[in-house]
Order: C-alpha cells, then sequence, then structure tokens
C-alpha cells in the first residue's frame, strides 16, 4: 500500500532501500502494537479491580480473616456460621427479598406508565418530561436526607399530607411495618430514568403498524396489549435484569435513613455486608463469603429471568 | 396526534370534521394535560417544601403544625447553614475529585471503545467479552479486596481510591462507546490511514471531533457517578477536612437526628447549594443527559 503512494520516478538507491524497509517494519510493527496501547489502561484495570478481587474474594470466603496479617483457611465455616448460627443472616435475606419484590415491579410499571403518558406530540410535553426526571439529577444522599426530613412523624410533609387527607399519621421510617415501603416510595419518585428509557422504546416501534391497526378498528388499549408491549419486551428483559442487580446492591438508603433498623426490618444484605466488613468488626472473611453470596444469588436469578424470556420476549427475528 | 400536527398549517380544512369527532379529541387532551399537571406537582412539591424549609426561621421550622410556606424569608440560612460543615471546602475537595475521574474514565474508555471498534488486532473479541464481563461483575463482591489493597499501599484516607480507579477504563462506558463507533463510516479512517496517519493520529483529529455526543453523554454520566458517590468516600475518608459533599451532608443530617437542635433550615439551605451543580448541568446538557439513557437501553435492539 506504501508503494502505490509513492511516486514512480523515485528510484531509491540501495541503502536508502534498506533504510526505508526497516523504517516500514517498524511502522507496521507499531501498527500492530498500537490498539494493545489503546486498551492496556483497561486492560490492567480490569485485572486488577475485576478479576484479581473476584479471586482474592472467593478465596477469603473461605477463610478467618481481620484483614490484618495472614487468612486461616477454615473451609466452609463461614457459609456453615451464615447458615445455622448467624441471627441476622436469614431476616436480612427476606429484607432483601421484600425491597426487590417491591421496588422493581413499581419502578417497571410506574415508569412504563409515564412512558406511555408522555409518548405525544402534545405542546408542554417536554416541560413534563424534564419534569419528571427531574429527581433523577439530584444526588441521592441529597434526596434521601430530604425524605428523611419529610418522613419526620412531627414536623414533615408526609404526615401531613395524611392529615389533610383525613388518614391516621405514620411513624414511617421508625415503623416496622412502614419502614421498607417508605423507602421504596422514595425510590419511586425517581422513576424518570427508566420513563426515558421506555421512551426510546417506544419511540422506536414502527408507526405503521399502530396505522394498520387503526384501520382494522383496534382501541387505543387493545393496540397496547397487542403491538407495544410486545414490541418493547426486549427493553422490558433489559431493564428487568439490570433493575433487580441493582435492587440487590441498593446501600446509601439503609445506611442514610435506618441503619437497618427498626428491629432489623431493613437490615438489608448489603447493608449487613457493609457493617460485618466495615462496621468495626472487620470480619472480612465472613463478608467476603456474603459478598459471594449475594453476587451467586444474583446470578441465579438473572439466569431464571434470562431463561424465562423465551416466552415472554418477542424476537422480531422469528417474526 | 395527526389531529396536532394539522392544526397550526390548514385551518379552514379543520372545520369541516364534525363536531362529535372533535370533541372527544378535547376532552382526552383536556384530561391529558390534567393528569400530568396532577403528576408534575406531585413530584415537586418535596423539592418547594426543600426550599421553603431553607427559608424559614429557627422558630418557624419547630412550630406545629408545620406550615408549608415561611412565615419570613431568612436568606442568612444560605450562609450560616454551609458554615456548619465547611461547605465551600467540601464543594472544592468534590470538584477536584469529580472534575479528574471524570477526565480519566473519559479518556480511557474512549481509547479502548476506539481500539475495540476500528482496530483490527489478535485477540479482539476475546478482550471485548473480557470488558462487557466486567460490566455484570457486582462492585460488592470486589470492594473488599480493592479496599485492603489500598489499604496496603497506605492510601486510606486520601482521594487516591476515588480518583484512580476511574482512569483504568470504565466497561460501562467502553461498551457504550463501541456501539457509537460502529455506526461512524469506515471509509473516514480508510482514506486517513492511506495519506499515513497513526492510528492515534486519526483518533485524536477524527473520531474524537466526530463522537462528541458521545464523550458529552460518557462526561456526564461520570460526573454523575462521582458526584454522587457514598460509599466509597465512606469505606476511605475519615478526616472531615478530605470528605466529599456527599459524606458531608449525610453526616451533617446525622448530628441533626441526633441532636438537640434540630436546624433543618440550616441542612435544607446547605442541601439546595449541593444540587446546584447537577442541576445546572442538566438544564445546559440535557440532550445529552435523554441521548445516554436513551442509547443504553437501544443498544440492546
Amino acid at each position: 500500500m506504501l508503494d502505490l503512494s509513492a511516486p514512480a520516478s523515485a528510484v531509491p538507491a540501495r541503502g536508502e532501500a534498506l533504510l526505508s524497509d526497516r523504517k516500514a517494519k517498524r511502522a507496521r510493527r507499531r501498527r500492530q502494537l498500537g490498539p494493545y496501547l489503546f486498551i492496556l489502561p483497561t486492560l490492567v484495570g480490569i485485572c486488577v479491580f475485576t478479576v484479581y478481587p473476584l479471586i482474592s474474594s472467593l478465596y477469603h470466603a473461605f477463610t478467618n480473616w481481620s484483614g490484618l496479617g495472614a487468612a486461616k483457611w477454615i473451609g466452609f465455616g463461614n457459609f456453615q456460621y451464615l447458615f445455622t448460627q448467624d441471627p441476622t443472616f436469614w431476616p436480612s435475606l427476606k429484607a432483601t427479598g421484600y425491597f426487590v419484590l417491591l421496588s422493581v415491579p413499581a419502578s417497571m410499571v410506574f415508569g412504563l406508565a409515564l412512558a406511555v403518558l408522555v409518548n405525544r406530540a402534545f405542546v408542554g410535553v417536554k416541560l413534563f418530561r424534564t419534569i419528571f426526571y427531574l429527581p433523577v439529577v439530584l444526588p441521592s444522599i441529597a434526596v434521601l436526607t430530604l425524605w428523611q426530613y419529610i418522613y419526620d412523624p412531627a414536623y414533615g410533609l408526609a404526615n401531613q399530607v395524611l392529615h389533610a387527607l383525613g388518614l391516621p399519621a405514620s411513624q414511617w421510617l421508625n415503623s416496622q411495618s412502614m419502614a421498607m415501603p417508605s423507602i421504596v416510595i422514595i425510590g419511586v419518585w425517581g422513576v424518570g430514568s427508566s420513563m426515558i428509557i421506555f421512551l426510546a422504546a417506544l419511540q422506536n416501534v414502527p408507526q405503521e403498524i399502530y396505522e394498520a391497526a387503526r384501520v382494522d378498528g383496534s382501541g387505543a388499549w387493545r393496540m397496547f396489549r397487542s403491538i407495544t408491549l410486545p414490541m418493547i419486551t426486549p427493553l422490558l428483559l433489559l431493564q428487568l435484569i439490570l433493575g433487580l442487580s441493582l435492587s440487590f446492591q441498593a446501600f446509601n438508603q439503609f445506611q442514610v435513613l435506618t441503619k437497618g433498623g427498626p428491629n432489623q426490618a431493613t437490615n438489608v444484605f448489603m447493608y449487613k455486608i457493609y457493617t460485618d466488613a466495615f462496621g468495626g468488626y472487620s470480619q472480612l472473611g465472613l463478608a467476603s463469603a456474603e459478598t459471594w453470596i449475594l453476587f451467586l444469588i444474583i446470578m441465579a436469578v438473572t439466569a431464571v429471568v434470562l431463561k424465562s424470556s423465551s416466552m415472554w420476549v418477542f424476537d422480531d427475528r422469528q417474526a | 396526534m395527526s389531529a396536532v400536527a394539522l392544526g397550526h398549517g390548514i385551518r379552514p380544512a379543520r372545520r369541516r370534521v364534525p363536531l362529535a369527532h372533535r370533541v372527544p379529541v378535547t376532552v382526552s387532551r383536556i384530561s391529558w394535560y390534567a393528569l400530568c399537571t396532577l403528576l408534575a406537582v406531585t413530584m415537586l412539591v418535596p423539592l418547594l417544601w426543600m426550599v421553603s424549609i431553607a427559608l424559614k426561621s429557627n422558630d418557624n421550622i419547630l412550630q406545629l403544625p408545620p406550615k408549608f410556606f415561611p412565615t419570613s424569608y431568612v436568606w442568612s440560612n444560605f450562609v450560616n447553614g454551609p458554615a456548619q460543615i465547611h461547605f465551600p471546602r467540601l464543594f472544592v475537595n468534590t470538584v477536584i475529585i469529580t472534575v479528574v475521574s471524570t477526565a480519566g474514565a473519559v479518556t480511557s474508555s474512549m481509547l479502548a471503545g476506539y481500539a475495540l471498534s476500528r482496530l483490527e488486532f489478535k485477540g479482539r473479541k476475546v478482550f471485548f467479552y473480557l470488558f462487557t464481563f466486567a460490566i455484570f461483575v457486582p462492585s460488592i463482591v470486589t470492594i473488599i479486596p480493592i479496599e485492603r489493597l489500598f489499604f496496603g499501599m497506605g492510601l486510606i484516607n486520601t482521594w487516591i481510591p476515588l480518583i484512580l480507579p476511574s482512569f483504568f477504563g470504565n466497561p460501562l462506558f467502553i461498551f457504550l462507546a463501541r456501539q457509537f463507533f460502529i455506526s461512524v463510516p469506515h471509509s473516514i479512517d480508510e482514506s486517513a490511514m492511506m495519506d499515513g496517519a497513526s492510528s492515534f493520529r486519526i483518533f485524536r483529529s477524527l473520531m474524537v471531533p466526530l463522537t462528541k455526543p458521545l464523550w458529552i453523554t460518557m462526561a456526564i454520566l461520570a460526573f454523575q457517578m462521582s458526584w454522587n458517590d457514598y460509599l466509597s468516600p465512606l469505606i476511605y475518608l475519615n478526616s472531615p477536612g478530605r470528605y466529599t459533599l456527599s459524606l458531608g451532608m449525610a453526616t451533617f443530617m446525622g448530628t441533626l437526628t441526633s441532636g438537640t437542635t434540630p436546624q433543618y433550615n440550616y441542612y435544607m439551605a446547605s442541601n439546595l447549594l449541593y444540587m446546584i451543580p447537577p442541576l445546572l448541568l442538566f438544564f445546559f446538557a440535557q440532550r445529552y443527559f435523554m441521548m445516554g439513557l436513551g442509547s443504553l437501553g437501544l443498544t440492546n435492539k
């Protein structure tokens, strides 16, 4: 290729030919090496910050380790302790399951409903989209602390609203039964992010299909059920998987708002891992075992969802 | 929807539409506006309430039953509140950490995304799968060994653990970048390569200008991640002078909920200031926010 661009008249002397040959070789080598230089930072990063930690935490899951000095191999000791003796293990799994079951469907349903609502060409629709998306932009700690005060039983807005509606006051975050739903409500306030993703999916559905259905006399609900919903199932699947994974790893809410209380009602697994590892006792071996349990749970749930997806996800390659 | 599109230009034609057909359209439009307004107000009320608290006097916030609007507007809360936690200092801390790690994440991810999508080399597929796999590893599984790593290097209570990892590529950003780079026509770099440009030169002078929406979107995502991060500062920082705003604000709230003088007016005034940078960014780069999320969703198609 280099020869093609060189002028035909320039016939190089022997020495020059050797020189340019070496130059070409170096250039070729650089071209071969180049791509690896581009990915080098990421490659190092994946090795140091993903692969090594995965192996290290897997190893330490089978040890008794305070983080200082050598870890002591204890086989399945940590897992045995967690499954049979630890008084907070099963309650924390239950709290996690409860949180995931409440928050994931809530954000999917409300997100989709809002997306359908703002998928119009009406004047002012952009303003509404912006307002619905606004809470997502705010820093999570700013939002959580705001809601902490909203839920204050005496001075907070939440009980004022209940009072105005003629409903009895609630203890919100201080109540064993209401703490978890209160935290889920904060998440619903930030439903704008899934709204935007669903909106992008809705706008990707070809308009001709709706027009054909309209000619056939289909109503709005019918079109939503038989056209919109099947067409966006690939994105529903993606959102479901991401939502599940993120909910299993939710942490800030519990650290800032409830510290796992009251009476362990919100002691989710992620918060338990944090307290075991960094809460003063430095049970890093035990905490490593817990991180792997959480990882396996997330993988198992994802696998089940993916497996089930062939039954409800519309694949346009088949159509 | 077609009625809306026709509404402006072709007035006379509209008169011919029978009344019976027009009324339901109007009714559904009015109810749509009513529903949207109701929802919008509901979503804005917590924020408006926060602004109101931020402006209330000390007596005013302890009034029972509480009033939605302040009786007097105390602007000095915006000075006295932030003073409680050395706000300007934490602000500068957070800005430094956020700006540096955003630059690191965008640069390293752009480089990798470019190589994975437009350069030919051995093992490209393997690297792509490795990087994609990293997206799915929950950060909690890696956090204990990484913390020990920084502890071993004597870097606890410094900003290094909050900044350094971002310089080593963000798998999610790389995935995003690859999707974007693939859509750029290949003839562009082919002709540049004919002219003897190196791949770095092509990247810097052709690809970076061509993919402006991509790296702006990435920068916004990286900014948000860093500005909002709470777990890492919580684990790594322990002297209040080095705190980020997220950690400082959470600590501030902690002293209020356990303290005797609950000066929530001070708190909410500081909280508003904490929200301003991401809000400004959102209003100036709204298009890219939406694009970032939208493209995350559509990459699956």
